[in-house]
């Protein structure tokens, strides 16, 4: 069963793109990630399917229900954690779990005891007086509390230090292996890569690419900076695999796909400064992948 | 919808305890001015008769008011009014403003309830501030009265008199409401709420001064008459039905625009 099924879903904010055209179906139980930069219509998207927002045409269903006719009953069903967390300042966060549990027909005190210990939450303090990434945390507790079929995460790993974000993932996973679907925006490709089966790359309010998570893997590109002592002769990297070439100086970047080992034998051949061998951004993806 | 009220209730607590203090504590010192007035009635008939006409028109002070102490009454009511205005207005627009103003609408909005059941749950919960207001205010200037000397006047009066505080309420939280749906983005409930209100007083000065009858019709603080709730003891049918006309307009109107506009984040 599709969980989130859209089909040519639009939206215009006036005259100026939200999004055009997006089919997207989300499979019962898979981690789907919605990939793309800043402002390519990831939050509207999501904005729609839990109709904050109404589409200007096209269609949206979740568990099978009009997003806008069911919206109540679907949001019974659905834990969302915002991408910009912003809560009621003068409320003790637990207050605000108890408020957010209330809306629930289900008793969600000890989850909520038990979200708060894995995400490290001081249950007495009052939202203003938590930091940004304290406030992500209670976002994450109230998107989950009430184990709910189908969580959205929008950007929702912005704020927190690395070790929760491992805790979050395995939170994540864990809801998951229970049977949660999860759909997931990011514009940080290693995250989607960590958690995601399958997904959906959009860009400029169109959906580009969806794709499973094992076949982006193996079409795996490296960005590759040299920096050597000497100038590297012309032509040195002119070798299969490699495109993107810039030299300045004595340094050059280049895309690299393929087998590794014959670049790094020609790296090793080279005096070096330094050497970095990275994972390409969002825009290099665009860049290489969809030319 | 129990739970959207009551969080509602819980977060207006503070401001509305406010409020009560300082109307009561305003109006009960302006009150407690009457009984070394009412001694010197005559020497202050003779300051306010070289006063020009227009200006005692103005400030609400009409020929016979300071003959009773409902009169005097009836001037601090027109005070307190405007106090009582603001409040309802700067309720009305920031209840539901407050949402998307503070970003939390997403938080409401995701939530398994339809936007009938969040905008009633804040209706519902306006009108009971509004209310609990004013059983508190009635019943401190009620303790007052009966305390005070000389301070005689008939319950009717005195009730229909306080309550005018409550229907002018009522009209600005209609307004409130309407304009909090409506507005696309409001940076400042205050400065909306004050201006709007000001504006209506204006126009109910000006109504003082020019004695047109058609001027009363545009502002709600000329729908209630105090010389002739005074006289007759009762209000003006007309008002009346206007007032409750124009509340079901506009929060009809405003539960309409807010179930298809978008949600706005920033």
């Amino acid at each position: 069963m599709n969980v989130i099924e859209t089909k040519k879903l639009t939206k215009y904010y006036g005259k100026s793109r939200g999004i055009i055209e997006v089919d997207i179906n989300v499979e019962e139980g898979e981690i789907y990630g919605f990939i793309g930069p800043n402002g390519a219509g990831k939050s509207t998207t999501i904005r729609v399917l839990l109709s904050l927002i109404y589409a200007t045409s096209g269609s949206a269903t979740i568990f099978g229900k009009d997003v806008v006719k069911f919206g109540p009953e679907i949001k019974k069903e659905i834990g969302y954690l915002p991408g910009e967390v912003f809560y009621y300042d003068t409320m003790r966060v637990k207050d605000l779990l108890n408020y957010s549990a209330s809306f629930y027909k289900k008793d969600c005190s000890k989850r909520i005891k038990e979200l708060a210990g894995i995400m490290n939450l001081e249950l007495d303090k009052r939202i203003d007086d938590l930091s940004y990434g304290n406030k992500k945390k209670v976002g994450i507790v109230l998107g989950l509390l009430h184990e709910p079929k189908l969580i959205i995460l929008d950007e929702p790993t912005g704020g927190l230090d690395p070790l929760m974000q491992q805790t979050f993932f395995n939170l994540i996973r864990d809801e998951n292996k229970k049977g949660a679907t999860i759909f997931l925006s990011s514009h940080i490709l290693s995250e989607v890569q960590r958690l995601c089966d399958k997904v959906a790359i959009i860009k400029e309010g169109r959906i580009v690419k969806i794709e499973k998570m094992s076949d982006l893997a193996q079409s795996n590109y490296s960005k590759i900076k040299v920096e050597s002592k000497a100038a590297i002769p012309e032509g040195y990297f002119d070798m299969a695999g490699v495109s993107g070439l810039k030299t300045d100086n004595h340094s050059t970047t280049f895309m690299f796909k393929g087998d590794i080992n014959s670049v790094t034998k020609k790296i090793a051949a080279l005096d070096l400064v330094s050497l970095f061998v990275e994972e390409p951004d969002l825009e290099d993806i665009f860049l290489h992948y969809y030319q | 919808m129990l739970n959207m009220y009551l969080h509602e209730l819980k977060q207006y607590r503070r401001i509305t305890m406010i409020w009560i203090v300082s109307l009561v504590t305003v109006a009960a010192l302006y009150m407690a001015l009457y009984p070394s007035m009412a001694s010197q009635m005559e020497a202050m008939k003779k300051i306010l008769a070289n006063y020009p006409k227009a200006l005692l028109a103005a400030l609400g002070i009409g020929p016979n008011l300071f003959l009773s102490f409902a009169g005097f009454y009836s001037i601090i009511m027109a005070y307190v009014m405007l106090a009582t205005s603001i409040q309802a207005m700067n309720l009305g627009t920031g209840i539901v403003a407050k949402e998307e103003h503070g970003h939390t609408a997403e938080f409401l909005l995701s939530k398994p309830v339809n936007r009938t059941q969040v905008l009633t749950a804040k209706l519902l919960a306006a009108l009971t501030i509004l209310l609990i207001t004013n059983v508190f205010f009635i019943a401190a200037m009620w303790a007052e009265i009966s305390v005070l000397a000389k301070t005689t006047i008939e319950g009717k009066i005195f009730i229909l008199m306080t309550l005018t505080l409550l229907f002018v309420q009522l009209f600005f939280l209609g307004l409130g409401f309407l304009v909090s749906v409506t507005a696309p983005k409001i940076r400042s409930v205050l400065s909306i709420s004050l201006s709007t209100v000001f504006v209506f007083y204006i126009i109910g000065i000006f109504d003082s001064i020019i004695g047109s009858k058609a001027v009363r019709y545009l502002t709600p603080f000329k729908f209630f008459d105090n010389q002739y709730i005074i006289n007759n003891g009762s209000y003006e049918l007309s008002f009346l039905v206007l007032e409750v006309v124009f509340l079901i307009a506009a929060i009809l109107a405003a539960y309409y625009y807010y179930l298809k506009r978008d949600i706005h984040t920033t």
